[in-house]
């Protein structure tokens, strides 16, 4: 399993598009991928309820973690969606 | 209605048990018309101009059977939640691909800052648990499903 902590870029947060695009990077993986705020538990990054759930906003510190066959990849798409301002996703 | 539910997101009038059309947006439309019923709203059009527009950017059936259509919108005139259930499920365009049961509408005035944000994280975090899906699926009275989402947005 690996871990990152990346800080939400987009201005939206974790909420609209910004999500949507989060849960399908993260729907594309055969790895288990949570997400948690800063001093909260994880959830599922594959379900939109879930991260809905969360309300993260810009500039808050999320925790992610991958965990199966393709884990690098599936860390390096959904922590990009958190790290690229919507302007130029 | 008196002056005292207009600091009640949610009052029994704006919850409808059964009715609702069998189609998105029609749908959004339904449980706009009863927020506007109960004088939520001051410019219908601006307020589903502002909902269509965010389904638009992304869709809000956020899986689980649930939808979630919300908007922050100038022709709101106080934050409100209106609920309606759809025993057979509705395509909402979910990610999971499930068709949505139970819908919520969000909608806050143009001044109301990041509050439609915390009622629908709020809400969403209550939704995850199957037995509040459940009770509201089993609620026989506006009253008993007014109680389980006011409680759910208080968490």
């Amino acid at each position: 399993m690996i871990e990152r902590t990346v800080t939400i870029v987009p201005e939206d947060g974790l909420h609209a598009r910004p999500a949507s695009k989060f849960v399908e990077a993260a729907n594309e993986y055969d790895s288990e991928i949570t997400v948690a705020p800063a001093d909260g538990d994880p959830v599922n990054a594959a379900s939109m309820l879930a991260v809905t759930g969360l309300g993260a906003k810009s500039g808050d510190d999320v925790a992610l973690t991958a965990d199966g066959p393709d884990e690098e990849e599936a860390m390096e798409a959904v922590a990009t969606v958190l790290t690229t301002p919507e302007s130029e996703s | 209605m008196t002056t005292e539910s207009d600091h009640t997101p949610l009052t029994t009038d704006l919850i409808a048990l059964d009715g609702a059309p069998t189609e998105k947006e029609p749908c959004i439309e339904f449980l706009l018309d009863l927020a506007v019923d109960a004088g939520r709203v001051t410019d219908r059009e601006q307020a589903l101009e502002d909902l269509l527009q965010r389904e638009k950017d992304a869709t809000t059936g956020v899986g689980m059977g649930i939808g979630i259509p919300h908007a922050k919108s100038a022709g709101v005139a106080s934050p409100t939640i209106a609920f309606t259930r759809i025993d057979d499920g509705i395509d909402f365009d979910a990610m999971d691909d499930k068709p949505a049961t139970l819908i919520f509408m969000l909608l806050v005035p143009e001044e109301g800052g990041e509050e439609h944000l915390s009622m629908l994280s709020s809400l969403s975090r209550s939704l995850m648990h199957e037995e509040n899906r459940d009770a509201l699926h089993e609620a026989e009275s506006p009253e008993r499903v007014e109680e389980i989402i006011l409680e759910a947005i208080d968490a």
